[in-house]
């Protein structure tokens, strides 16, 4: 897809020194690029004078070594206009004469990919910085949920890159054939990055302990949630290898994209989802691992989105859910309805399967719910799955890395 | 005290409801239209019990209940005291008032220097330690001390001194205007620890630091529009290069001001060198933003206050809320600067604070 976008460019670059191509100054400050005189509006491309000052690409403006912006912006005038103008089609360069003196010099592909056109951006944005998620219903779980051999991501770029793709836009992808010992988490978290540390260490086992202090560490059935609500920096994607999974008929997996319930909830019952996206939750949790104790406490809304309305994260965990509860009074009983309406429809839509040893599931923990079954846990009736977390910083550096290595 | 009903059979504290072990609310079968059939206090227990439609049944401690009343004055002090502190906002004017120094050793020893610590960091997201040994492993102790260190695309631990052909800009001896470390991550590390082994005899390497809140403040007061522009405009922050043979690609889109729901800030994003020359907003937004961040940058220098660390010293700030850098120094064989710096998170760092301040009776 990357490359194709490429060549088209390059081709449209070619093209662009055998046509007329041509550059002015408009409104004073602005310069525009357009690539005939003939040529259809929307061809044209128009560049803000000050952005193109601010990212002059001469050594003593910009640091190639580093990629970084150098000149001094405690001196940068945001009233610098352009001057002259001067098009290279031979080296296919921009020439910029400012009224602060200085000259700079633009490649027009540099320039293409930068385009302010909102089509442009939004293709920028989706290839480069986020791919742009889908949402599921339960019922499409099959369709959605891709399945990639384990040996295949470990030797191959191009599996690693469809794996970590198809977690970004559906929040799931499992593996499977991966060796039962319990280094998988660690060799696939470092594949990509590196592990996630939190309060629970790096790597957990998710088995039956009587007395654990934890309560997804018991055999009864663990109700949908997402992971670690209590941290402003949440952990981003739960990987969970199964390495013995019990012959009782419990121990299924439930997962749900509680990005599509809380769409719903806003298209059916807007008054509700309102409720969630605003009230602020106390999620917690008190206990010590290894000698060392700690306390979690975040604040938070159940469903969390961005100054454009997009969805950013779903907090919700019976458990964690701390019974300080920091609203106003007559805030409780509407929240407390419209949180029950959230869980049901969850729950209702959440689909359950069954992880065989070998096994990786691989999710989004700020999306996504997940619970489990109960299970009989008996000697010869065990569970045992080893975690850990990754996050989406490192990921999508990571998948933004395999794309531009095509 | 007040309390909605549904709130209290949501936390029944009896062992098919809540399980001490996990200090976890068990799943529950009750309905949202539950109602208190009948209500007793018991004046020799000190407890409250209610009998439910439900059929069940439910008994909570008086200082239990008084802990979690719903009245506005006991959730603000819950908040500030539990929660996390209030900030307090400083100019330049402010720093000799609200700067403090702690001892190294003092806070390895002593709980309650810790705690200070921790405070003065939350409240003002400045402080500095003293008399540290010149060793490597510093911040690793110091940390762990916290909790654990925040590791990055560039490791654990990292050194700043004048490396030619440096691929990171914070590596070279020129002046580092002010700025936040890593606006490229959507979880943006959250406290900066600098440990000097070494300075820079030469005239520069002061350290300069301003409390972007503060500057913030003076936007929202005094130029609502370059605020509403800052606080609302997405910039793509960016770092592209590689670390011990691992490349990285790093891009987030976000605001210089960050604010939530209710108008609070969240974080400050700045730094010119890891400013995307990719810029995703309309062309027209563009000429104002640039006019709004050269006000900032202007607010911001005029409020940084300036120091220069010597050996030994630990500078730790709150990098979600202030800007530092340093004035430029000459790097020669003889004249050497190096400095060892680490990150903490938030969550790791609050979670010490109030399992210190409940283990030294600051809540009881």
């Amino acid at each position: 897809m990357l490359s194709l976008r490429r060549r088209l460019w390059q081709a449209a670059a070619a093209s662009l020194s055998r046509r007329c191509l041509s550059v002015r100054i408009i409104n004073e400050r602005n310069i525009e690029l357009q690539p005939a005189a003939a040529a259809a509006a929307e061809e044209r491309l128009i560049f803000p004078g000050v952005w193109l000052r601010d990212n002059c690409q001469c050594a003593k403006c910009f640091h190639a070594n580093s990629q970084s912006r150098q000149h001094d912006w405690d001196k940068f005038d945001t009233q610098v206009r352009p001057l002259q103008l001067q098009l290279n089609a031979e080296q296919q360069q921009l020439q910029v004469r400012w009224s602060d003196e200085h000259e700079s010099s633009y490649g027009l592909s540099w320039l293409r990919e930068r385009s302010f056109e909102p089509q442009a951006q939004r293709e920028y944005l989706q290839r480069d910085y986020r791919p742009a998620m889908r949402l599921w219903a339960g019922a499409q779980f099959e369709q959605v949920a891709q399945r990639f051999d384990y040996a295949r991501v470990m030797s191959e770029d191009a599996a690693l890159q469809q794996w970590l793709q198809a977690l970004a836009v559906y929040g799931v992808a499992l593996l499977h054939g991966a060796p039962l010992d319990a280094g998988v988490v660690r060799r696939l978290a470092e594949r990509v990055g590196f592990i996630r540390r939190t309060s629970y260490g790096e790597e957990f086992v998710v088995q039956a302990k009587p007395g654990a202090q934890n309560y997804a560490y018991l055999s009864t059935p663990l109700p949908l949630h997402t992971d670690l609500p209590y941290y402003e920096y949440k952990p981003s994607v739960n990987i969970l290898h199964c390495v013995v999974q019990t012959a009782s008929s419990g121990g299924s997996n439930l997962l749900v994209d509680a990005f599509h319930i809380a769409e719903r909830l806003r298209q059916e019952q807007r008054e509700h989802f309102e409720r969630l996206c605003s009230i602020a939750v106390n999620w917690n949790d008190i206990g010590s691992e290894a000698g060392q104790q700690f306390h979690n406490i975040w604040r938070q809304p159940v469903i969390c989105r961005d100054a454009d309305g997009a969805y950013t994260r779903i907090n919700h965990s019976v458990p964690q859910r701390d019974s300080h509860f920091t609203v106003p009074l007559e805030q409780v009983q509407p929240w407390y309805e419209s949180y029950a309406k959230f869980v049901r429809l969850a729950r209702q839509d959440a689909h359950s399967f069954k992880l065989q040893p070998g096994d990786v599931l691989s999710f989004n923990n700020l999306r996504l719910l997940h619970g489990r079954t109960g299970y009989d846990d008996t000697e010869q009736n065990s569970r045992y799955i080893v975690g850990a977390y990754m996050d989406w910083d490192i990921i999508y550096s990571r998948l933004r890395v395999l794309k531009r290595q095509q | 005290m007040q309390f909605p009903e549904i709130w209290l059979r949501d936390n029944c504290q009896c062992k098919s409801c809540y399980l001490p072990q996990t200090r976890s609310r068990l799943p529950h079968g009750w309905h949202t239209k539950v109602q208190v059939r009948e209500l007793s206090w018991c004046v020799d227990t000190q407890r409250l019990h209610i009998d439910w439609s439900d059929e069940h049944q439910s008994s909570f401690e008086l200082s239990w209940l008084q802990a979690r009343d719903f009245a506005p004055a006991n959730r603000k002090r819950y908040l500030s005291d539990c929660y996390r502190p209030e900030p307090r906002h400083w100019s330049r004017q402010q720093y000799p008032q609200i700067q403090r120094e702690f001892v190294y050793e003092e806070l390895l020893q002593s709980d309650e220097a810790l705690l200070q610590w921790l405070q003065q960091l939350a409240v003002y997201g400045l402080a500095m330690i003293r008399q540290a040994p010149l060793e490597l492993n510093v911040l690793q102790t110091l940390c762990q001390r916290v909790g654990f260190m925040r590791r990055t695309t560039y490791g654990h631990e990292w050194h700043v001194s004048a490396q030619p052909g440096a691929s990171n800009y914070a590596y070279l001896a020129q002046p580092l205007p002010l700025h936040t470390d890593m606006p490229y991550f959507e979880y943006k590390p959250s406290i900066t620890l600098l440990h000097t082994l070494q300075q820079s005899d030469s005239p520069g390497g002061w350290n300069l630091l301003t409390d972007a809140f503060h500057v913030a403040d003076l936007l929202r007061a005094e130029h609502p529009k370059a605020f509403q522009m800052l606080s609302e405009t997405p910039v793509d922050w960016a770092d592209i290069g590689s670390e011990k043979g691992l490349s990285f690609h790093n891009i987030w889109r976000a605001p210089v001001i960050n604010l939530d729901v209710h108008g609070r800030y969240l974080r400050i994003n700045h730094s010119v060198p890891q400013r995307d020359s990719h810029f995703s907003i309309p062309a027209e937004q563009v000429r104002p933003w640039y006019e709004a961040m050269a006000l900032f940058v202007r607010l911001a220098n005029e409020q940084a206050c300036t120091f220069k660390t010597t050996p030994g010293d630990i500078l730790t700030f709150d990098n979600l809320r202030l800007v530092h850098g340093r004035t430029g120094y000459d790097d020669t064989d003889r004249n050497v600067r190096h400095i060892v710096g680490a990150f903490l998170d938030w969550d790791i760092a609050y979670s010490r604070w109030r399992v210190l301040k409940q283990s030294l009776g600051y809540n009881n």
